[in-house]
């Protein structure tokens, strides 16, 4: 039996547009550039849609009519999921409807598609727990299976994911990490007893997302027949083929003059031909097979470029700067306890903005490896440390409100609370008080001794009278 | 192989970029063993042509001078004096016309004297130098495209007369050499040269960095002030109308920016009226002309330095900013854009964005050091050494061409 697993990234980040020096302190829509630019959200959703979303959801949904074996994951990241229903909203009515047939799953993410594991645990468990939430409001559904953003991973990931009860999580099948072990089987991740990875086969996954519309590839153009015959090899020594790519491979990645839709459309027939395969969602697989072995990856690993690392975000000095500041910020954020400064925030966090600011090409000699609505690295970094110089200030703003509110709720309080000062007690003023708790003093010493007296006195009477009484 | 080059000027008489490109140049091609016989017209009175071997460098560089009747400018004028007389009067542009001739008439005699196998001629003043020997020799000629008048101008109000010149020698030239793809496309597009006859070869630069000077405007920096330097000829060529209103955005966002504008030019006295008329007489100093180690230590104090041409068919600046551990914004509108990543770039006319980039880099001291250390690294790609290798390829080229017509 060998079953395949596909699975597609959806994702759209909120671009932030060209944000001038001048504009901090004077405006706070860092995320709405309108004009011709790739900077243009809605532009950009409205293009990929129809390019991407639109067409390839009907065939899905075609491909799931046709063929009753036929299944596949999908992840969404909260920001491509809030701009579908800000820009196009029938596109999450038909991503709906794919998750109701029951065939589609569902995999756990963060909401803001951030690097925030390796910076902040906590907000990264803030980011988790809305992406849960707003997966269960619009799909009724609670994800088993974790993928985290450019499919990064690490041991104390896959720690975290199983202490938090999910039955599985992905990662790139490297061949470093994986030494001559395939990457089509499941794997234990080290330090754990109950979660399994499944393994990114890069090879055949990237024939797709990557080399199909490649003319000078010796296998273009690539026949669903080929491919399936590739997949058929691996009967006797495989359990499962992942298939994971981004989901814009279909109609924006490979336009539709490459073929990507008739190859994808007559993908299961081809693979369906051979009595023994077949097509399993990632739950599915996790309970379907044993792991063979484990896996040891110390250090983050990615599904990203020939370096499989998080370079192409953190590699150079604006990066890590841009990320440092943000993530300094993270308190004074969520102590505002205002959630549209919160979420501005977040929106800040997604990875996108830092891999624009990427200057890797020069290294890797490939510039169109690293796309990019900025003109330039140093763009996007000068747009994005502009939006945060403002988001810092009205975040500082915002806790002064706070602060002073506080106090002024505390004054309130206090007053309401504190007993009204009896009208014989004297006014506020330190002499005064000093006087007034002296004398206080003073009187209660006089008091006290009053009453010792009087009852020495009246024992002394008493027992004179007792003593009279005995005596008379 | 040996080469009749033909140039205008050549340090240490001249600072103008001219000059340090057919230097650099010239030197790496003599390195690939190439014997380079380099012809002037000399600046200083020399009577009669006279043949000398440069000194500080490879033997079998020599230098020619042409007696001109029209030289002397005197000691003090540079390249500078020449091309701001072009853009700014035409009445003493014709003397320069003259020169040009003349030089020609010179070039004929010495190609008719000289035993060698290629003419190379150096920006529009030696073209006709070029096509003369040409004519003379029959050997084959390239013609080295540092600018053109459209540069110059900085829009189509050209000078009919170097038009002429120019397309006169595009039309001759067995091979034109670019600084630039800017460059080749302004030749495609305005003198409607073939692009399959241009080649281009980006300039370099020196690769060793210069000594470490006392930073000069000690006092400013001492203050906290930000110092923003232009540094080039005051022309209309070369944008610092914008780099000033682009001033003015800046200070009104930190008045704690010092601008310098280091250079001369024939737009010296309307610059000076638009930054006192624009207010911004405390923010900006005129440095004057600045040269060797005044200039060095200069682009040493600036926090930026900014580029702002109209047109710039590549652009020095920039790569000698980086030698000096100081960063660029440059204008789009320039050849060096497409050899330099680690740089800020900016369309010259958009001075809000001008102002935005001038404001981030002061800003946001992170970037600022890794534009200086990324392009550092960038620089030592850009070696003269890299350009004369290109360049002896177009030669080898050529020379094929020769061969297979004598065939």
């Amino acid at each position: 039996m060998l079953s395949v697993c596909p699975y597609f990234h959806v994702h759209q980040p909120y671009r932030v547009k060209q944000y001038r020096v001048f504009d901090i302190g004077n405006d706070t829509e860092y995320f709405n550039d309108s004009g011709l630019s790739d900077l243009n959200n809605r532009k950009i959703i409205e293009k990929v849609a129809d390019k991407s979303y639109r067409p390839m959801n009907h065939l899905l949904h075609q491909m799931l009519e046709d063929h009753p074996e036929f299944r596949f994951a999908l992840s969404f990241s909260g920001t491509v999921l809030d701009q579908f229903e800000q820009y196009a909203p029938d596109v999450l009515a038909s991503f709906q409807s794919l998750v109701a047939t029951g065939r589609v799953e569902v995999l756990a993410d963060t909401y803001h598609h951030s690097l925030s594991f390796f910076y902040s645990i906590p907000e990264f468990e803030r980011q988790v727990a809305k992406h849960a939430k707003r997966v269960y409001d619009l799909f009724g559904y609670t994800p088993a299976v974790f993928r985290n953003t450019e499919l990064s991973y690490r041991n104390d990931l896959a720690k975290w994911c199983e202490d938090h009860g999910y039955i599985g999580i992905m990662a790139e099948g490297w061949d470093p990490i994986l030494g001559w072990r395939s990457p089509n089987h499941l794997y234990r991740p080290v330090g754990c007893a109950r979660i399994k990875a499944l393994l990114k086969n890069y090879k055949l996954s990237d024939d797709i997302a990557f080399r199909f519309g490649n003319r000078a590839w010796e296998s273009h153009p690539l026949s669903a027949e080929t491919f399936a015959d590739w997949i058929f090899k691996h009967h006797g020594d495989a359990s499962t083929i992942n298939l994971f790519m981004d989901y814009e491979t279909f109609g924006e990645h490979q336009w539709e003059d490459t073929g990507i839709f008739d190859f994808m459309a007559a993908l299961p027939d081809k693979l369906l031909a051979h009595p023994d395969t077949t097509f399993k969602t990632p739950t599915e697989t996790v309970k379907a097979y044993e792991v063979v072995g484990e896996i040891d990856v110390p250090d983050v690993l990615t599904w990203a470029d020939t370096d499989r690392d998080l370079t192409a975000w953190t590699g150079n000095d604006i990066q890590k700067d841009a990320l440092s500041r943000t993530y300094a910020m993270e308190s004074d954020v969520i102590n505002t306890g205002d959630d549209s400064l919160t979420e501005t925030w977040r929106k800040l966090t997604t990875s996108d903005h830092f891999y624009y600011m990427c200057t890797k090409w020069s290294a890797d000699g490939d510039v169109h490896a690293y796309f990019s609505p900025y003109q330039s690295p140093y763009d996007a970094y000068v747009a994005f440390m502009n939006a945060l110089s403002d988001l810092q200030l009205r975040v500082s703003h915002a806790l002064q409100q706070k602060s002073v509110q506080e106090e002024l709720l505390k004054a309130e309080t206090e007053a309401i609370e504190k007993p009204v000062p009896k009208a014989n007690e004297p006014a506020y003023g330190f002499w005064k008080r000093i006087v007034y708790f002296v004398s206080t003093k003073v009187k209660y010493i006089i008091g006290s001794l009053k009453v010792h007296f009087y009852k020495k006195y009246a024992n002394q009477k008493t027992s004179h009278q007792k003593s009279s009484q005995k005596d008379s | 192989m040996k080469v009749l080059t033909f140039g205008w000027d050549f340090p240490p008489q001249t600072t103008g970029g001219l000059g340090i490109a057919c230097q650099g140049l010239t030197r790496e091609i003599a390195q690939e063993g190439v014997e380079v016989i380099f012809v002037l017209p000399k600046s200083q009175i020399v009577a009669g042509t006279q043949r000398f071997i440069f000194a500080d460098s490879s033997k079998s560089i020599k230098i020619h001078e042409v007696f001109s009747s029209l030289v002397p400018y005197g000691t003090e004028r540079t390249m500078v004096d020449v091309f701001d007389r072009i853009t700014g009067r035409r009445l003493y542009s014709r003397k320069l016309m003259e020169e040009v001739r003349e030089y020609a008439n010179k070039a004929a005699k010495i190609a008719e004297e000289e035993d060698f196998d290629l003419i190379h001629a150096h920006d529009w003043t030696a073209y006709l130098a070029g096509v003369a020997a040409k004519v003379v020799s029959g050997k084959k000629l390239i013609i080295h495209v540092h600018a053109t008048t459209f540069d110059q101008a900085a829009s189509d109000n050209i000078d009919p007369e170097i038009f002429n010149i120019e397309l006169e020698g595009f039309s001759q030239a067995d091979q034109i050499i670019a600084v630039s793809h800017y460059t080749k496309k302004m030749l495609v597009e305005k003198h409607k040269v073939p692009a399959g006859k241009i080649s281009v070869v980006h300039n370099g630069c020196d690769t060793e960095d210069p000594p470490c000077y006392e930073p000069t405007l000690q006092n400013l920096k001492q203050q906290g002030k930000k110092i923003v330097l232009y540094h080039g000829r005051i022309t209309v060529q070369k944008g610092v109308d914008y780099f000033v209103r682009a001033a003015r955005i800046v200070v009104d966002h930190d008045p704690n920016v010092v601008f310098v504008i280091s250079g001369k030019g024939d737009m010296e006295a309307q610059i000076m009226q638009q930054v006192a008329s624009q207010g911004l007489s405390d923010h900006v100093i005129f440095a004057g002309a600045l040269w060797y180690e005044e200039r060095d230590r200069m682009y040493q104090s600036a926090d930026l330095v900014v580029m702002p041409s109209v047109s710039e068919p590549f652009g020095l600046v920039p790569l000698e900013a980086l030698q000096n551990g100081s960063p660029s914004l440059i204008s789009k509108q320039s050849g060096v854009a497409e050899v330099i990543s680690h740089v800020l770039k900016v369309d010259f006319w958009d001075v809000e964005e001008m102002a935005n980039k001038i404001l981030a880099t002061l800003r946001y001291p992170v970037m600022q050091q890794q534009l200086v250390n990324e392009g550092k690294r960038e620089l030592q790609k850009l070696s003269w050494r890299e350009a004369a290798r290109k360049v002896l390829q177009v030669y080898e080229r050529v020379m094929q061409f020769m061969h297979q017509e004598v065939c």
